[in-house]
């Protein structure tokens, strides 16, 4: 088994459970071992547009209390990722913001010393467990489901940053779902933003972006749209029938996280895939135990 | 320490708001020898079609020192941190990261800060997350929390008091 810290941020643990709840349920059939650390807070990317120095400080704040177990940090969340990596890069290029932080951090008996790495759920999967180790663990093969990829635009870009997958190309979960039998298939919106980021101050907007894309995801005939962000699926999977309404199409689009289907793949009940939260219509799908 | 005291022109602002102001005129000296106005930034900007956010021109308005007309417009409020216009810039400029400093610029000067963000702050500041555990719904109707799903309980900041000062420390002084 290989140990990470698991670092569930804030989406995820406080309503985005069909995430955790998958996660902690595959991730150990692929010898990865998630240990529970006490004290972490919001990653600092949410507060980015009110005062960064705040997120800055957040994040380094969470990479110390990860450094104390000695175990690189498994972060679900591509925001969390994306502001955790940012850190990183701020903290070993800027010596001197990085002792401003430490001293921050010093009221919590904290301290950064850049030991661990971040890994985000498809870098895990695709670069260390691996293509081969996941392929001797599939019991059900996904043939013939065509899937559309969402990778979340905090997990590929800015790729200045080092993002786990390409910028303009991402094809890991790809390689991944080829792995499990599927057929996922690229599409001209694969890359288009799910308006999240929106919804604190315009939240029709932020739906309008979501049933746009979701309603050409529909169009071209995908049986399942796959995503890995707690803030897309709450976009696409939670607000789905409301985005619909804000484009004015009926959406039925089963919208899945890459854990949940790689769970079912790896034979694993879907009761206990957390399948009963996603709200978009996955009994489409029938899948799962028969 | 109050949400209004945090994001007020309180005294403790200026050395904030001036740290603010030295990363805009850092941007700014960049962006005068490097963006050269090819508008490739507007082309893929998600904001752009729906709610006319136009990077190129922001970059432009920084150029001619207008920052606060920029601080003040609610454009800036409109960008969705999609990261597009700083990953394709051919010129290395990234609007995006000049948006954030506005908008960490317009926060400290006292503007009405939009939508949820306060509520966001407020919520960290109190429980060291955006928001609190939530009851979930199943598609047929069931309730569910985390326990019903057997997960444990949600980490968080274990000192609320120390993480608290720290936070607040942060938003309004000089650390």
């Amino acid at each position: 088994m290989t140990k990470y810290a698991f670092y569930p941020g804030c989406v995820m643990p406080t309503e985005q459970y069909a995430y955790e709840v998958s996660i902690r349920e595959v991730l150990p059939l692929l010898n990865i071992d998630l240990v529970d650390v006490e004290g972490f807070s919001c990653c600092g990317e949410p507060m980015k547009s009110m005062n960064q120095l705040m997120t800055l400080y957040l994040s380094a704040r969470n990479l110390a209390l990860a450094e104390k177990q000695n175990l690189d940090l498994f972060v679900p969340c591509p925001m969390c990722h994306l502001s955790l990596s940012e850190c990183q890069r701020v903290m070993e290029s800027n010596t001197e913001m990085r002792d401003r932080v430490n001293s921050m951090l010093a009221s919590e008996d904290l301290q950064y010393n850049g030991s661990i790495d971040v890994v985000h759920t498809v870098n895990l999967l695709h670069d260390h467990i691996g293509t081969e180790e996941i392929k001797k663990h599939v019991k059900k093969s996904l043939s013939g489901l065509k899937i559309a990829t969402h990778y979340g635009c905090h997990l590929i870009r800015p790729s200045e940053v080092g993002r786990p997958v390409d910028s303009e190309n991402p094809q890991k979960m790809e390689t991944i779902l080829k792995v499990l039998g599927a057929e996922p298939m690229d599409y001209p919106e694969k890359l288009d933003c799910c308006g999240a980021m929106l919804s604190a101050n315009h939240p029709e907007s932020a739906l309008t972006k979501t049933g746009q894309k979701l309603q050409k995801v529909q169009e071209q005939g995908f049986d399942v749209f796959v995503d890995v962000c707690p803030w897309c699926h709450r976009m696409f999977d939670s607000k789905q029938v409301k985005a619909g309404e804000t484009v004015a199409v009926k959406l039925e689009i089963p919208v899945m996280y890459l854990t949940q289907l790689l769970g079912l793949a790896l034979g694993v009940k879907k009761e206990k895939l957390g399948l009963e939260l996603n709200l978009s219509p996955v009994d489409k799908l029938k899948l799962g135990d028969k | 320490m109050g949400i209004v005291d945090l994001t007020s022109m309180a005294e403790g602002q200026t050395t904030l708001r001036n740290e603010i102001n030295e990363r805009l005129l850092k941007l700014k000296s960049e962006i005068s020898d490097y963006c050269f106005q090819c508008a490739k930034c507007t082309s893929g900007c998600e904001a752009h079609k729906l709610l006319e956010l136009e990077p190129h021109k922001v970059v432009a308005l920084l150029k001619r020192g207008l920052i606060d007309e920029l601080v003040n417009s609610d454009v800036i409020w409109t960008c969705m941190s999609c990261f597009k216009c700083r990953e394709r810039c051919p010129q290395k400029v990234a609007p995006v990261e000049i948006l954030f400093a506005l908008k960490n610029m317009a926060v400290a000067s006292g503007k009405q800060i939009p939508g949820k963000y306060t509520a966001m702050l407020q919520s960290i500041l109190s429980i060291g997350l955006i928001q609190d555990v939530q009851t979930v719904s199943t598609r047929d109707n069931k309730t569910k929390k985390r326990d019903d799903l057997g997960l444990p309980e949600v980490s968080k900041p274990v000192d609320a008091v120390k993480f608290q000062t720290a936070i607040t420390k942060l938003a309004v002084e000089k650390v």
